[in-house]
């Protein structure tokens, strides 16, 4: 063997590794969702779609799913409203806002979940009781907490695309800052906005502390009806996994879909990192 | 074509001094360069024209109107920066068509102004290739027509060509100066490179800590600096500072010159190395020659001299065919025709 053709296949095994890692519990939970039954042997005694078709036409699980949907959807279009102008405007007029922006961005992941809730429901109480216990708070709450995610990745694309010349050369160009906006940084953030999007909305759609203390039951979503599951007597353990399974791929076809759509290769995910390459 | 006026321009960053009450009048059609070392304040300047900064005192007008307060989108300009700024998800054509799709201009008058300045700087064939798929110089002349595209009053240049290799440089700088000839654009163009404002501008403005020292004709300049920090910047110049002494001012025998009136007991003087002749029949002032460059036609020479009690390093540039006959390490003259050498008085 070549000294030249050691690094690829090292390369190759290494890749293949944590493919395997990342894609086995998937697979696992994939074959438990069609096992008949699954308990002392290496593979399922037999397969069946009974508890597909359970899990599909339960009208409590199906709710729940809708309301996660809604709910993390929602979230992403209150953060990429919020977020990218004002990400935008601390960069090209007012970097001072920067320090309070990456302070904010801290304080979820600093802060207990608990003392999060807490002090939501306390502000709630405080200045709109009308929203304790309704979906709308719960809409707001996760927006707050989960807006770091958007804002590091919408941070990252403006530093890669030099945001700030760009406005500039348009502003000599005689565009308006609507005409900015719209033509020239919005085109050039798309795959900061979508990998932002993409974690926003998944970090929402498995949120279980803030949803547990904000609204509990009144308003399932799938991490609850999870936690149910689980406590049940009988655990729908098999449903459980049909759930989970169909979580995962909704989440991984929507980010293909974006990502792919968008031309975004390398986005930025945490702090730190810069590398925004887009594919053209 | 309309004139720039400055009018004692000024400028802070906290305590930093910027621009430091800059006055400048640029003719209808004329190119001038602000030639300075980093930080000297020529790129302030230039935003300030363009609005992208805001002058703390001080007046700027274009064309006789008054656009200090003026958004920068309201100003008649067209700009380059260093970077370029092309817009990575537009063409090249739609990057040139830019300026006039945001001024509302009708489609057909876009779709002949544009193809009129792919023309002008020969890129039809790549106008549908997106900015990362050309060559820098490409997209910088992609750059300088979406600048030109609205037909401006006055074209401001902000180091367009430091991103470029040497030989495109040299071709994109007289590229630069043919365009701005043809369509005779006021403009003002920034640079700290002394051969590139001196092959472009009609009138180069050397600036230093905020402020303008000498503004002239590029051959006045090079000839007759009339600061010490000019005679430094420009022309690459061997500068020694001497002592005055029966009311002259001598480097051995190899010149001696007259300082200039109310002068200290120091002078500092300046002399470019073309000006340095070199004498191998023991007259002169004697040098050692320590390196030899080549430089093509003519090659540099490093010589070591004394000076007042000390060592000194002078350059001499002499054409190669002379060099080859002179050996590192052998003793030489020196002589300088005293017309070459300026005479400053020593600062502070």
């Amino acid at each position: 063997m070549s000294a030249a053709r050691l690094p690829r296949i090292l390369s190759s095994v290494m890749f293949g590794a944590l493919a395997l890692y990342l894609i086995l519990p998937m697979l696992a939970v994939l074959i438990y969702s069609l096992a008949r039954r699954w308990t002392a042997t290496i593979l399922p005694d037999g397969y069946t779609v009974q508890y597909w078709i359970s899990a599909l036409q339960d009208p409590r699980l199906f709710g729940a799913f809708v309301r996660s949907v809604v709910l993390a959807g929602a979230t992403v279009a209150i953060d990429v409203l919020v977020v990218v102008p004002a990400t935008y405007w601390a960069y090209v007029r007012n970097r001072r806002i920067r320090i309070i922006a990456e302070m904010a961005a801290v304080v979820p992941f600093a802060l207990p979940w608990v003392a999060i809730a807490f002090g939501i429901l306390l502000l709630s109480g405080r200045f709109a009781p009308a929203l304790l216990g309704t979906p709308l708070l719960l809409m707001l709450a996760y927006a707050a907490v989960h807006f770091p995610f958007l804002y590091w990745a919408v941070d990252g694309a403006m530093a890669a695309a030099d945001v700030v010349a760009l406005s500039e050369a348009a502003e000599t160009c005689g565009a308006t800052p609507l005409q900015i906006i719209r033509r020239v940084v919005v085109p050039n953030i798309t795959g900061g906005v979508v990998s932002g999007g993409i974690l926003v909305f998944a970090s929402s759609f498995g949120e279980f502390a803030l949803v547990q203390m904000l609204v509990g039951g009144s308003f399932e979503t799938v991490p609850l009806w999870s936690a149910d599951a689980l406590r049940a007597t009988l655990g729908k353990f098999p449903e459980l996994a049909v759930i989970t399974f169909t979580t995962f791929m909704v989440l991984f076809v929507l980010s293909a879909i974006l990502v792919f759509g968008t031309g975004a290769q390398t986005i930025r995910l945490l702090p730190g990192a810069r590398a925004v390459e887009q594919r053209r | 074509m309309s004139e720039i006026v400055l009018r004692d321009v000024t400028k802070y960053f906290g305590s930093v001094h910027a621009l430091d009450g800059i006055s400048l009048e640029v003719a209808p059609g004329e190119l001038v360069a602000l030639l300075g070392p980093s930080g000297c304040g020529k790129t302030t300047l230039l935003r300030s024209v363009a609005g992208l900064l805001q002058p703390d005192s001080g007046q700027i007008l274009i064309g006789g109107k008054d656009v200090t307060g003026m958004p920068t989108r309201e100003r008649p300009i067209g700009m380059v920066s260093q970077s370029y700024a092309l817009f990575p998800n537009m063409t090249l054509r739609n990057n040139i068509a830019f300026p006039l799709v945001v001024r509302n201009v009708p489609a057909s008058e876009i779709t002949r102004r544009v193809s009129e300045l792919l023309d002008l700087v020969q890129l039809d064939a790549q106008a549908d290739r997106y900015p990362k798929q050309v060559s820098a110089g490409q997209q910088q002349r992609t750059a300088l027509v979406r600048a030109l595209a609205p037909q401006p009053d006055v074209l401001l240049l902000d180091e367009p060509l430091s991103a470029l290799d040497a030989l495109v440089r040299h071709q994109l700088r007289d590229e630069i100066r043919r365009i701005q000839q043809a369509v005779r654009t006021t403009t003002i163009f920034v640079t700290h490179d002394q051969s590139e404002a001196m092959a472009i501008a009609d009138r180069v403005a050397v600036m230093h800590r905020g402020r303008i020292e000498q503004i002239a004709r590029p051959p006045e300049l090079y000839d007759r600096p009339g600061t010490p920090f000019s005679a430094a910047f420009v022309g690459s110049r061997n500068a020694l500072e001497l002592p005055v002494r029966d009311g002259q001012v001598s480097l051995g025998s190899a010149f001696a010159v007259r300082p200039p009136a109310g002068s200290g007991i120091r002078v500092v003087i300046f002399f470019r190395p073309e000006d340095v002749e070199i004498i191998t029949d023991g007259r002169g002032h004697p040098a050692t020659l320590e390196v030899k460059i080549f430089l093509g036609a003519t090659t540099r020479l490093h010589l070591v001299t004394d000076v007042d009690g000390k060592q000194a390093r002078i350059y001499a540039d002499v054409p190669s065919r002379q060099a080859a006959s002179l050996e590192p390490g052998s003793t030489l003259g020196i002589r300088v025709d005293p017309a070459n050498v300026r005479v400053f008085s020593v600062e502070g």
